[in-house]
């Protein structure tokens, strides 16, 4: 699957009738981000790609459980807006404000129109099914389960 | 985990209520598949079986936290999950109707016999595929302002009727005659209907299909005869549900019922089996919202119901009334139904995830024609498999809260068919069958190969065996369109 850099990386986990994402990093912007980039590869084989279309995005969540679940959903319902296969996602920032957390996301894609032969499946939504945020041993852990 | 799981009669297994459980679980399987259960859950992180204990624990259940027989583990709810809920103590739960709100199936039957099929078996294959929009990012014909697709959530099936798809004798053989009031379109967010703009009429993608079937064998000709169906009936099911508007009503009501789940304290064992009380502004205003996405569901079906019957006239030549809806059942959703709870009626808020209704003879939400034998309850196999009608009876209205299975229920995740299967080989094996598939991606038809299946004729087996529900007809495909 597709570590991207030592330390950090994602994978799809298990699941009888859906499936398991999950990625990992060095804070929890990386393991979130991680996290969107094995959505994004659920959704589309996005290999050579690079997206023209841009959007940014802030979400907001009172834990980081919760903001894995808004951001997930938020690409979700951006890919379907925009009709855009979404190319390449990066957390601008992510932030513990004391009474919520939030994150910035920046997000590529191409028009459905010209290449909707790369989408793969159909992501009905993140759930909140045993999602965690967790910190181990120096390394962000995020786990979350979308519907199919 | 470890379950104390007890036999409590044919093909019924129990988990004793304990500890928060406020009553049992109960699933509708035999001992093979309790044992395959026992160790799914030990070999993923999710368990279908710590999914019923839990849903037992939620405030108000009644009776029993129920499982059928092609239980399969969800999300907080298990899949073939069914929990009914006391109006006035009890919660309502996202869980328990899932992001596809009223995913279901309608079956139309043709005044064609299976040799009519055969003989121009690919040409229909061809002619579904290119009249219904399948596959991810399909569109549909119409295209709806805000304003309209309002008219969608409060009208529902009977909103594209009156824009040509269909004919007015659809309605009566769809549940709830193919709207149900209370749906509230301001409890609906704006992106949800920007999602939703163009898509109804579409089919959609994974388990979402469009099969031609034949009768392949009758187990209750009483039924059968009131469903008009004999052997070598031709059928069309088409199994889809309210797309991408149900999903974003599902997503947007998460962040609702989560602030809900703390303010009214309600103790719930798992993240995902959030919950409001049925009777708050939150619950009141979910319970509104997951109405107009059931109405969008029921919208979405006979649009492509429409499309369907203008594939056949074209094809065959068949007019209007040599097409009819036979009936029309969803298998995700949430009903306030009168059920008998210690021998009393009581009104309750049923949630059926990936169960459907099954209610048997004399219920007046039968419709008229079926009355005596009981609603038709329509379970989707796989591709190249086997496909059926039932009825439920009165053993399952005790019991289950008159509900049945609403597939054959996924044995292998996807990850673990695509090792296995090659959308190539899949649809070549399924054409060596007789059946024609057309598919718009390979790699979802691997995902969706037989073999990733439970055994439907088992799984219905099962349920039979308990009483609960009982065969009409076994339906094969011929033709099958998937996204």
């Amino acid at each position: 699957m597709g570590t991207t850099a030592r330390n950090r990386g994602h994978e799809t986990v298990e699941h009888t009738a859906d499936m398991g994402l999950r990625g990992w990093g060095a804070s929890p912007a990386e393991a979130l981000e991680e996290t969107a980039c094995a959505l994004l590869d659920l959704m589309a084989d996005r290999r050579g790609l690079r997206g023209d279309m841009r959007f940014e995005f802030d979400v907001t969540g009172e834990g980081p459980d919760e903001l894995l679940v808004e951001f997930l959903n938020e690409l979700l319902s951006l890919s379907d807006v925009e009709e855009a296969v979404l190319t390449g996602v990066a957390v601008a920032w992510c932030l513990d404000e004391g009474d919520g957390w939030a994150l910035k996301a920046v997000v590529e894609g191409l028009p459905r129109a010209t290449h909707g032969d790369r989408l793969l499946r159909e992501v009905k939504a993140a759930t909140s099914y045993g999602t965690s945020v967790t910190h181990t041993g120096g390394q962000w852990t995020a786990l979350c389960v979308v519907d199919l | 985990m470890s379950v104390d799981l007890r036999p409590a009669g044919t093909n019924v297994w129990e988990i004793p209520r304990q500890g928060p459980m406020l009553v049992p679980g109960r699933i509708y399987a035999d001992r093979e598949s309790i044992r395959h259960l026992l160790a799914e859950g030990r070999s993923q992180e999710w368990d279908a079986l710590d999914q019923v204990r839990n849903v037992a624990c939620l405030p108000g259940i009644r009776t029993a936290s129920l499982a059928m027989a092609d239980i399969h583990p969800g999300y907080g709810f298990p899949i073939g999950g069914v929990g009914a809920f006391d109006l006035d103590e009890g919660v309502v739960s996202i869980a328990g109707v899932g992001f596809d709100i009223n995913c279901g199936v309608r079956t139309m039957s043709l005044d064609l016999s299976r040799s009519d099929i055969d003989a121009r078996r690919d040409e229909t294959a061809d002619e579904l595929f290119r009249s219904v929009p399948a596959g991810i990012g399909s569109t549909g014909s119409l295209r709806l302002s805000h304003g309209q697709i309002d008219n969608v959530l409060r009208e529902g099936a009977r909103f594209v009727l009156d824009r040509g798809f269909g004919i007015p004798e659809d309605l009566e053989y769809i549940e709830e005659g193919g709207v149900v009031e209370g749906a509230d379109p301001s409890c609906v967010s704006d992106r949800a209907k920007d999602r939703q703009e163009k898509q109804i009429g579409t089919l959609g993608s994974g388990n979402h299909y469009l099969e031609v079937q034949y009768v392949d064998e009758v187990f209750d000709g009483e039924a059968a005869t009131a469903f008009g169906l004999a052997e070598g009936s031709v059928v069309v099911s088409i199994h889809t549900g309210s797309r991408a508007l149900g999903h974003q009503i599902g997503t947007d009501y998460q962040s609702v019922l989560r602030a809900a789940t703390r303010k009214y304290r309600i103790p719930v064992p798992e993240n995902d089996l959030m919950a409001a009380p049925i009777g708050s502004p939150e619950g009141r205003q979910y319970i509104a919202a997951v109405k107009a996405g059931i109405n969008c569901a029921f919208a979405n079906r006979q649009a492509i119901g429409g499309l369907v019957r203008n594939a056949f006239k074209r094809l065959f030549g068949l007019p209007d009334g040599a097409i009819r809806t036979l009936y029309e059942v969803g298998h995700n959703n949430i009903k306030v139904e009168t059920h008998e709870v210690d021998g009393r009626p009581v009104k309750l808020l049923v949630h059926r995830k990936g169960a459907t209704r099954a209610f048997a003879a004399g219920r007046p939400e039968v419709p008229e024609r079926y009355r005596s034998v009981g609603q038709p309850v329509l379970v989707g196999g796989t591709m190249g498999t086997a496909s059926y009608i039932l009825v439920g009876t009165e053993k399952g209205m005790r019991e289950t809260f008159g509900s049945a299975v609403h597939g054959a229920g996924r044995l292998k995740s996807r990850k673990r068919a695509l090792k296995d299967y090659r959308g190539e080989g899949v649809l070549r094996d399924l054409a060596r069958a007789g059946i024609s598939v057309r598919v718009h991606s390979r790699r979802g038809a691997a995902e969706e190969a037989p073999g990733a299946y439970k055994d439907v004729d088992r799984v219905v087996a099962i349920m039979e065996g308990a009483g609960v529900n009982r065969r009409v007809v076994r339906l094969r495909p011929l033709v099958c369109v998937k996204g």
